[in-house]
């Protein structure tokens, strides 16, 4: 080999500074290139930070500090109304969605057998791949036979996903298999609301919590996670208190004043038992109470008096009070402070056969208080600004899931596209999504980014911009009961050799070629003009957070800021109807729980949850939101049961043991055992977001989903999905591997009285 | 084979492996306090991609310094200018019949190549340099021009045809300087090990 | 006139949900190698900063605490007076420092640590290619054979102090830090406002208020070490007595 001169100097230098310092000498190192041609605001060392929205289920302003045209940090925007300045970890993974090593280069079409990753071959360029796209929609003789199957989305590329399926005659679905939609049914119900409202936590005195995890997964952990510090520890208030009702140790039960462990599915006749007492004791104003109750007062609710059902409830002697007595505390707590009480509800209480008989009761114990609409209690969102932003998809039911399956299967679908979604992966193994699709006579487009579960069955793959490069906006839901529009920019452009497109531009693209250009959406040259026109739209209502003179600063403004509020429009508080208690009476029902039968001392209820930084799954091919540890158990990297110490030592089973769990389907799933002080000795717990079965090195192989045994049971009312109504029976086997886990890598460094880390004292 | 051949051959031997033990030994003594004797093309000034003379631009010219190197006034690193700006100039001067250098010039802004410039100043990572505060305590606190400002550590540019690195800029020379000036700043951290290591 | 900064933290665990959002952010902004299935199960994955929890009870009645824990920048620190290059120390800003180019490795100080809040590089970090697009130019990456911990953000702070103090000749406090973004990334990064950064000479600043409350304490403060991270102690009205278990 010949070595010149230079590449001698090269060497020499490097193994001398190597030895000294540190490493990652590239060829980079020892040039500096003159770009051809530089941007103003490029200079090289200092850092730009833009303004840019996340685009997970929970709006967060961002901001992204941009050094030299590489993402470098997120963190939240400070002027954005719901996350004010803090940002979530699935935020900051967004960098590595960006730059992830297993991103798609470009546009690729399947050439072997389906379902399988060997089998695409990258398609060339664009305008060939659009093609295949075009004809596909173009030749579809009878157009319902189109199916698009989205994640749930809002703002403008809701919007245009309407008008495009709407226009084009096909059908949409949105897939998410832990979705909101009992909660979205409940706040119908009880507050006539069609916004998720906003929940005054900051200016909360007491909080009665049942089921949903709201400082860790559920709704948006960042907003409420706002709220919470003031709650706890705000200037010029007294500090609140917090009671949480769940069937699992959630990171909420953590945080919380009083933690009250219950049967699973047993929340709605609490919060009933909760509205006996408060009426029975004249706890509330007589006249709402007779207005709630038509007059009959606690008579109405005599099934529910805290002797009556008490012992049905399965709520230990908690503080070392019996049932009856823990209820009646805790309704006069949460009558003592009024207005300034917050009843909210929802994840696994929701997720029952009588889910929203739970959830009704719930909500209806703010009406109860009088804390709806008021300062410190649930505050209603108004609708967008504008009608096009209004849109919001919002996920299919189980059943409704079921039936476009069925569809599917039978052949009644020849084109199917699927932008945002994982449904072979995500929805309930019993769903037979995969084996649905997998057929010839079916053509699937995938818009995903990323080699997943569904986009290997895919024909056509049409990788889409990921969000830090892409334009959008999106309505915060919930938001903080004002409007808030918030913006999105593509903060830097794809690395060279990844070659995405926006899946907004393809939309506006086939519409356009197809010739639906009667509808005037489609008259837009790109996605971009869309979300300009439609920001024309905002700035033509002259109010709010920006008012300029003329469009082009005005669209300048929202970039630079990232969002759009109106402080004057708020939420509608004039129609409220209170609704009947007597209904939600009648609604009574029992949970239904389905799972293995036979002898019951390894049969326990199981209690999923969403992963704190996984949450459903879609996330987890990012390495940092794998290696975030648990909150609680502090594993990280793979899945695990919860399982309560003592009882898992009755059943001879150590930590790190795998168990086999049969669940409700017959199925059969095998994790690694965590021993966890904290979980009802009839419960045992585990994580969504793994068991990913295709995909990259960070997501493959990370122990089961609980996904798999769960089978399809449903809410009776709107068909969503009842994840946590199902027991598993587990039988333990002869493995055993070590968790992953951060607990113990510090070794106890003070645990005395004297020296207590975590130091706690009674006087607030 | 006589006895007395044996002990001169090794005796010359060992002188000289004496003398080039020694020798590499002061050399890299030398290289560890200063920069490297010029032996066998150690040190000599990297040969640019575009042989770019200083010389005219600066000397002759009277380019200011921060005409092309435009960050060091706001900016880490001084960055070389984008090729764009090279042709901004000299589209009009020498465009037509342009000496073969300018001519590569043009041919990297028409094929829209970047220029790999080879770095004459190459600090190992675990050093933070920013060349801001450093110009704006020169020219500012010290009242020097520009041009004086940066020649305080790359020598006298505008008489380099070929630029080659002047002083040593070993830590010793950083900290030299900063303990000197240390009154004249308002940062009392300006010798501590986390103004440039972290 | 010398412009004498003393950097300090009050942690309020009050306010802390354990949510992780802290740790996540810190091995973003500082280069940290993203901590596989097998550092966790060697007890080598390094964080900064760390949430401990720990159990109190049994249940029903039981409680878990969170504190988030890092490094303390001790005036009186362990790890400063065992190291036998002098690679660690006590800045006049209050700092402990680390300087990576002067560490050889001994380990000693780790050792010495009260608080485990350093790191050893037992590896060379590995960032796959196109991850390195993420990683930042301020911050150096650590080689093997070095320790490394909590900087406080250090290369925030100098760079506010050349922008802010600097450039544009205002003062630095809490508010020109908070709005530049050249708070600590884990300070910047806390939903509940768990964490507040700021100068400890500066009267005014919100540090000095916050850790005037009565709940201040400081970690191990029988140790003597003078930690300049203030903790505050946790609430709970159904507390009967001081202590837990781990």
């Amino acid at each position: 080999m010949l070595i010149s001169r230079r590449q001698f100097l090269k060497l020499a230098s490097l193994s001398t500074i190597g030895a000294v310092a540190c490493n990652f000498f590239d060829e980079e190192e020892f040039i500096a290139q003159s770009p051809v041609r530089l941007p103003e605001d490029l200079v090289t060392g200092i850092d730009n930070w833009y303004a840019t929205n996340g685009n997970g289920p929970e709006t967060e302003g961002l901001l992204v500090r941009v050094i030299e045209g590489r993402a470098k940090k997120v963190q939240g925007n400070p002027l954005f109304p719901t996350n004010k300045g803090v940002s979530s970890i699935r935020s900051e993974a967004l960098l590595q969605e960006l730059y992830h090593p297993d991103r798609l280069s470009g546009p690729m079409v399947r050439t072997g057998p389906r379902g399988s990753k060997e089998s695409f071959v990258s398609s060339g360029d664009w305008d060939k791949s659009l093609e295949i796209l075009y004809k596909k929609l173009y030749s579809l003789v009878d157009h319902d036979q189109m199916l698009m199957i989205t994640g749930a989305k809002r703002g403008s590329l809701a919007f245009l996903i309407q008008e495009f399926t709407n226009t084009y005659g096909g059908n949409h679905a949105v897939c998410k298999s832990v979705d909101e939609l009992v909660y979205e049914n409940t706040i119908k119900k009880v507050f006539q609301q069609e916004k998720f409202p906003h929940f005054d936590i900051a200016k909360s005195d007491f909080i009665l919590s049942i089921g949903g995890d709201f400082l860790g997964t559920w709704l948006s952990p960042i907003k409420h996670g706002r709220g919470w510090g003031e709650f706890r520890q705000g200037e010029g208030r007294s500090r609140g208190t917090l009671i949480h009702v769940d069937s699992r140790f959630s990171l909420t039960a953590a945080n919380a004043d009083e933690w009250l462990p219950i049967t699973p599915g047993q929340e709605g006749k609490l919060a009933l038992s909760i509205a006996f007492v408060l009426l029975d004791e004249g706890l509330i104003d007589k006249t709402i109470a007779d207005d709630l109750t038509e007059g009959q007062g606690s008579r109405a609710l005599i099934d529910f008096a805290p002797d009556t059902i008490g012992d049905q409830l399965g709520i230990p002697h908690v503080r070392h009070r019996s049932t009856p007595d823990i209820i009646r505390e805790t309704a006069r707590a949460f009558a003592k402070h009024g207005q300034k009480s917050l009843a909210i509800g929802g994840g696994n209480a929701a997720a029952h056969t009588n889910g929203s008989f739970n959830m009704n009761a719930i909500y209806l114990l703010n009406h109860l208080v009088g804390s709806v609409n008021t300062e410190g209690g649930i505050i209603f969102n108004p609708s967008a600004p504008i009608p096009e932003l209004n849109v919001s998809l919002k996920p299919n039911s189980m059943i409704e899931m079921e039936s476009i399956t069925k569809k599917i299967t039978d052949g009644g679908v020849k084109l199917l596209l699927i932008h945002g979604s994982n449904p072979v992966y995500s929805m309930p193994a019993d769903l037979r999504f995969k084996e649905a699709i997998n057929r010839d006579d079916i053509f699937v487009v995938s818009f995903s980014s990323f080699l997943d579960e569904t986009s290997q069955m895919a024909d056509l793959i049409l990788p889409d911009r990921v969000t830090l490069e892409s334009w959008s906006n999106d309505i915060p839901d919930p938001g903080p009961g004002f409007q808030v529009v918030s913006m999105g920019q593509p903060v830097v452009n794809p690395l060279p050799g990844i070659n995405p497109m926006a899946f907004g531009d393809i939309l506006v693209r086939m519409g356009h070629e197809l010739g639906m250009t009667d509808n005037p959406t489609f008259n837009n040259a790109s996605y971009y003009d869309l979300l300009r026109n439609h920001a024309n739209r905002l700035f033509s209502l002259q109010r709010g957070s920006i008012t300029k003179p003329n469009f082009d600063a005005f669209w300048n403004t929202l970039l630079q800021r990232g969002v759009w509020w109106d402080l004057e429009s708020i939420g509608d508080n004039q129609t409220l109807e209170i609704p009947s208690l007597i209904d939600t009476i009648k609604q009574k029902s029992e949970p239904a729980i389905t799972g293995p039968s036979g002898s019951t001392h390894n049969i326990f209820y199981l209690v999923p949850f969403e992963h704190i930084s996984l949450t459903d799954g879609t996330n987890a091919h990012m390495p940092w939101l794998q290696s975030t540890p648990d909150p609680i158990t502090s594993v990280a990297w793979t899945s695990w049961i919860e399982m309560n110490t003592d009882t898992a030592k009755g059943l001879a089973i150590k930590e790190g043991d795998i168990v086999n769990i049969e669940g409700a389907n017959g199925e059969t799933i095998s994790a690694q055992v965590y021993h966890h002080p904290a979980v009802p000795p009839t419960v045992v717990s585990m994580p969504f977001g793994q068991g990913r079965k295709s995909g990259d090195v960070y997501s493959k192989d990370r122990g089961p989903n609980p996904m798999e045994i769960l089978g399809m049971p449903h809410d009776k009312h709107t068909g969503s999905l009842a994840w946590a109504s199902t027991t598993v029976r587990i039988t333990k086997t002869q493995e055993r591997t070590p968790i992953p886990k951060f607990e113990g890598i510090v070794p106890a460094y003070a645990t005395s009285e004297e020296e207590a880390i975590a130091k706690v004292t009674n006087e607030s | 084979m006589p006895k007395k051949f044996i002990w001169v051959s090794l005796g010359l031997g060992g002188i000289f492996a004496t003398t080039t033990v020694v020798l590499v030994a002061i050399f890299i003594l030398q290289a560890w306090w200063g920069l490297p004797f010029n032996v066998l093309g150690w040190n000599d000034p990297p040969v640019q991609p575009i042989a770019f003379p200083h010389t005219q631009h600066v000397a002759v010219d009277g380019i200011s310094c921060a005409f092309c190197h435009r960050n060091v006034l706001e900016g880490d690193s001084a960055s070389v200018p984008a090729v764009e700006l090279c042709v901004f100039c000299h589209k009009t001067i020498q465009g037509d019949e342009a000496p073969p250098e300018i001519q590569k010039v043009i041919d990297h802004y028409n094929n829209n190549v970047p220029i790999n410039w080879e770095k004459v100043h190459r600090l190992p990572d675990h050093v933070q340099f920013s060349h801001e505060p450093h110009v704006r305590f020169l020219t500012e606190t010290q009242g020097l021009g520009l041009e004086a400002a940066c020649s305080t550590c790359h020598g006298q540019i505008r008489d380099m045809v070929e630029v080659e690195q002047v002083r040593r800029l070993k830590m010793g020379d950083c900290v030299d300087c900063h303990r000197n000036n240390q009154h004249l700043t308002e940062n009392t951290g300006i010798t501590d090990c986390t103004t440039c290591h972290y | 006139m010398a412009i004498q900064h003393k950097w300090g933290m009050v942690i309020d665990i009050d306010r802390c949900t354990g949510c992780q959002a802290c740790v996540i952010a810190c091995q973003a902004e500082n280069n940290i190698p993203v901590n596989e299935k097998v550092d966790f199960l060697s007890r080598r994955a390094k964080q900064w900063i760390r949430i401990d929890r720990f159990w109190e009870g049994e249940y029903p009645n039981i409680k878990a605490r969170f504190i988030p824990v890092l490094c303390q920048h001790c005036e009186n620190a362990p790890c400063e007076p065992v190291c036998p290059v002098f690679a660690t120390y006590h800045n006049n800003e209050g700092l402990n420092v680390q300087v990576y180019n002067r560490c050889v490795g001994t380990r000693y100080c780790a050792n010495n640590c009260p608080y485990q809040v350093r790191f050893f590089n037992f590896f060379n970090p590995k960032f796959p290619e196109s991850l390195k697009n993420q990683l930042n130019p301020d911050v150096t990456i650590r080689s093997r054979g070095i320790m490394e911990k909590c900087t406080f953000c250090i290369q925030r702070i100098r760079r506010a102090e050349r922008t802010i103090e600097g450039k544009e000749g205002r003062v630095l406090n809490d508010e020109t830090m908070r709005d530049g973004n050249y708070n600590p990334a884990c300070v910047s990064a806390c939903p509940t406002e768990t964490l507040t950064f700021g100068d400890l000479n500066n009267p005014n600043s919100q540090v000095v208020k916050k850790s005037k409350n009565k709940r201040n304490y400081r970690l191990l403060e029988n140790l003597g070490t003078d930690p300049n991270v203030i903790y505050l102690k946790k609430v709970d009205p159904h507390h009967q007595k001081e202590g837990h278990h781990a």
